[in-house]
């Protein structure tokens, strides 16, 4: 007799149970499809304070181009690189524009020229007379091989941010400090080690390293793509920076960034830090408190009648391989890196000093600010913009930049212990051993 | 046709209820270990572009100081989760295991609990506790011993094993201390009323006792606590802020394959990576074993 559930179905309620649920998942999204991307063009950024501006800029652009719909995604800094990377390598998803972290920039640019997931923007920087109304030098950490890969979001120029009211208080005249010579003699006068630092300097991370390193026209990678991460330029920033960072006449220490940060401002405990237009923003916006008593001042030359600036971050805009439209995604980047009131609103609202020359004559970049003295921002920082040094990339320059902040907290270890006895010698030779690895990695790529 | 409907029941309902288990590890298990096997032979730029090497990644893992770097790191990690961790793990559920104790269940809970918020929450707690100057752990010891309060727990290569030990040791004492506790729940107590009437001593009673006892229980902790040691990723990632930490001094082999596979795009090297670790772990597996008397025969 099969009249009961069992004998129908001897696998137990449990099966039957999945069996059903699975059947009414499926019913449900066979009628509930996941809502398609009618999206002709695709653009992610990783920044909050780039999607902004873009998603308020995206109307007047579909507006002037009908029948085109630009979707403006803002995905996690970690995850755009490993999204981007995984779509590339899929072919699946991938966007039409897409804006990179200059540090990941170049591992994109890794394998053969030909296939690397981004167009060579060349023909178009030059149809458009472009490739001379930007900053040039920024277009340095894009070019691989005879291409450009990217536009540059930003110019990025460096600055000293002071604390106005300690150094009136101390009786430093920041005219004064033309060199860093004059710098650090003022500074060794106001450390007190533990209790207040003349700057913000790190004795691990290459960060701040490097920007002394740029000033002096060193860097990890020259414009061929050669190795000169341990050529005599970083050696002598090397001798120059660790003093400042360890031994007795340091004048340099790092707490790490955020709330930590920021108290370290307020308490005084750093008197100035290195600014680049973008932190100028996070400083206005994390330490309110600060305002009207902070002041900016040019980075101080290595020699009288130097350099005043140097560089530090960057973004890039590219345009993928996948795109089927790379004249519309072109205008897309003309749209939103070339538009000079929005660049003036932009800079209003981020401190981002734009690549595109024309925009600085704007008065938004004119305007003084209270928080910052009354100084004029824009004008600051634009002046120094021509001065800022190019940096060539290379897929491996993180994997250079890791080995260069070893070289340097195994350097301020030395010179913490010995001082100046052997320490030119062990430079050199950690220098040479941090290049030769790099080297080693160089020489095992096929490509 | 009833008779019909149940003979194909029977013959391919189990069949149907196995298959989605055996599509899913068909998949994502065996495809992508034959296929990591395959990669470990070429250098790849991402899947599609590759150069067959045939050994080359295996041969420069030998001369890559970086991999040598990460191995001893994991290596020392891993010594210090077996030689610091599990004794505190045992001590502690031998003293939760005491009716002596008050509270005992309380106690057990609440050094259980850290295991169960996850290392991404762990990692991020600890990188606040370790702050230099505003942090909690250097305000402690200022307080305490008069230290300065500017120690850079995760900025000196010196301090970043220790500190990255001592949030583990937060983390896993009390998910080891479970084992120990429920294996010395399972020891005999007439044994130790015997060897006291013997006149042995606590230290003998531990010695030719609890050891025994809990022999099996604590080869297996120490194999699982080895081979997640030698697993370590999310911790050193997210308290070194995404990166090796100064000087590589929190970089792990999980990481370094990590930064080559997904950073750099070198799925070949990374792969090799992966099987030098496979065969590492198992390798170091089976001595512990072997060391610990696990295939050995009762008589």
């Amino acid at each position: 007799m099969i009249n009961r559930f069992e004998d129908y179905f001897p696998f137990g309620k449990a099966p039957i149970l999945i069996l059903i649920i699975t059947l009414l998942a499926g019913i449900f999204l066979a009628f509930n499809p996941v809502e398609k991307n009618t999206a002709s063009l695709r653009l992610w950024t990783f920044a909050r304070n780039h999607a902004v501006p873009y998603q308020k800029a995206t109307p007047a652009f579909e507006a002037k181009h009908p029948g085109v719909r630009l979707d403006v995604q803002l995905v996690h800094g970690e995850a755009v690189t490993s999204r981007l990377r995984a779509a590339f390598w899929a072919d699946l998803d991938v966007p039409d524009l897409v804006e990179v972290e200059i540090s990941r920039a170049g591992s994109f640019f890794r394998g053969p020229v030909d296939q690397v997931g981004f167009i060579d923007l060349i023909p178009f920087l030059r149809a458009s007379g472009m490739d001379d109304r930007i900053v040039k030098a920024r277009l340095a950490p894009y070019t691989n091989r005879g291409r450009i890969f990217g536009l540059p979001h930003d110019v990025h120029p460096v600055m000293l941010a002071y604390r106005r009211d300690l150094f009136e208080e101390a009786g430093i005249d920041v005219e004064s400090l033309e060199s860093w010579e004059d710098f650090i003699r003022e500074g060794q006068r106001l450390t007190r080690p533990g209790e207040r630092y003349m700057i913000e300097l790190s004795d691990n991370n290459p960060g701040h390293f490097e920007m002394f390193l740029f000033q002096r026209n060193g860097g990890y990678f020259d414009a061929n793509g050669e190795l000169i991460m341990d050529d005599e330029i970083a050696l002598e920033t090397l001798k120059f920076f660790i003093p400042l960072v360890a031994g007795p006449r340091r004048i340099g220490s790092d707490l790490g960034s955020g709330r930590v940060f920021t108290q370290a401002i307020e308490t005084g405990y750093f008197l100035s830090f290195i600014c680049p237009d973008w932190r100028s923003k996070l400083v206005e916006t994390d330490i309110p408190r600060m305002a009207g008593k902070m002041a900016l001042m040019p980075l101080p030359a290595v020699m009288p009648g130097g350099r005043r600036t140097s560089t530090w971050g960057g973004t890039m805009l590219g345009i993928t391989s996948a795109c089927a439209d790379p004249e519309m995604a072109w205008e897309v980047a003309m749209h939103m890196y070339f538009d000079k009131e929005q660049l003036a609103e932009r800079f209003r609202e981020t401190n981002i000093l734009p690549p595109f020359k024309d925009a600085w004559e704007l008065p938004a970049f004119r305007e003084p600010r209270s928080y910052w003295s009354n100084q004029s921002l824009g004008k600051l920082y634009a002046e120094l913009a021509e001065q800022v040094p190019p940096q060539y990339t290379s897929p491996l320059i993180e994997t250079a930049k890791t080995k260069m902040g070893g070289v340097i907290s195994s350097c301020a270890a030395y010179y913490r212990e010995h001082g100046e006895e052997g320490f030119d010698a062990f430079s050199r030779a950690r220098l040479k051993e941090a290049g030769d690895e790099i080297r080693q990695y160089i020489r095992r790529n096929p490509y | 046709m009833k008779t019909l409907f149940f003979r194909l029941q029977h013959r391919y309902a189990p069949y149907i209820f196995v298959a989605p288990f055996v599509i899913l590890f068909l998949t994502f298990t065996l495809y992508p270990l034959v296929k990591s096997i395959l990669l470990s032979f070429y250098i790849t730029n991402g899947p599609q572009s590759q150069v067959f090497v045939g050994l080359a990644n295996f041969r420069f893992l030998w001369t890559d100081p970086a991999f040598h770097k990460a191995v001893w790191n994991t290596c020392l990690y891993a010594f210090c989760s077996v030689f610091l961790q599990l004794p505190a793990s045992l001590g502690l559920a031998m003293l939760l295991n005491s009716a002596l104790v008050r509270g005992r269940n309380f106690f057990r809970f609440a050094f259980f609990s850290p295991h169960l918020v996850g290392q991404v929450f762990v990692a991020v707690l600890f990188s606040v506790i370790f702050i230099p100057k505003f942090g909690l752990l250097n305000r402690v010891l200022h307080f305490l011993f008069e230290v300065p309060v500017d120690i850079k727990w995760l900025g000196n290569p010196n301090l970043v094993m220790p500190a990255m030990v001592l949030t583990s040791l937060w983390m896993y004492v009390g998910f080891n201390m479970i084992y120990f506790l429920a294996a010395l729940q399972a020891v005999d107590r007439e044994l130790y009323e015997a060897s006291m009437v013997d006149g042995a001593g606590p230290f003998r009673q531990f010695l030719h006792i609890t050891l025994p006892g809990i022999r099996s229980v604590a080869v297996f902790v120490i194999v699982l606590s080895t081979i997640g040691s030698f697993q370590l990723f999310e911790l050193p990632y997210v308290m070194l802020n995404n990166t090796a930490g100064p000087d590589d001094a929190g970089l792990t082999v999980v990481m370094y394959l990590y930064q080559n596979g997904f950073v750099s795009g070198d799925l070949g090297y990374a792969s090799a990576i992966g099987w030098s670790l496979a065969f590492g772990v198992l390798l170091i597996s089976l001595i512990q074993m072997r060391l610990s008397g696990t295939w050995k025969t009762e008589d």
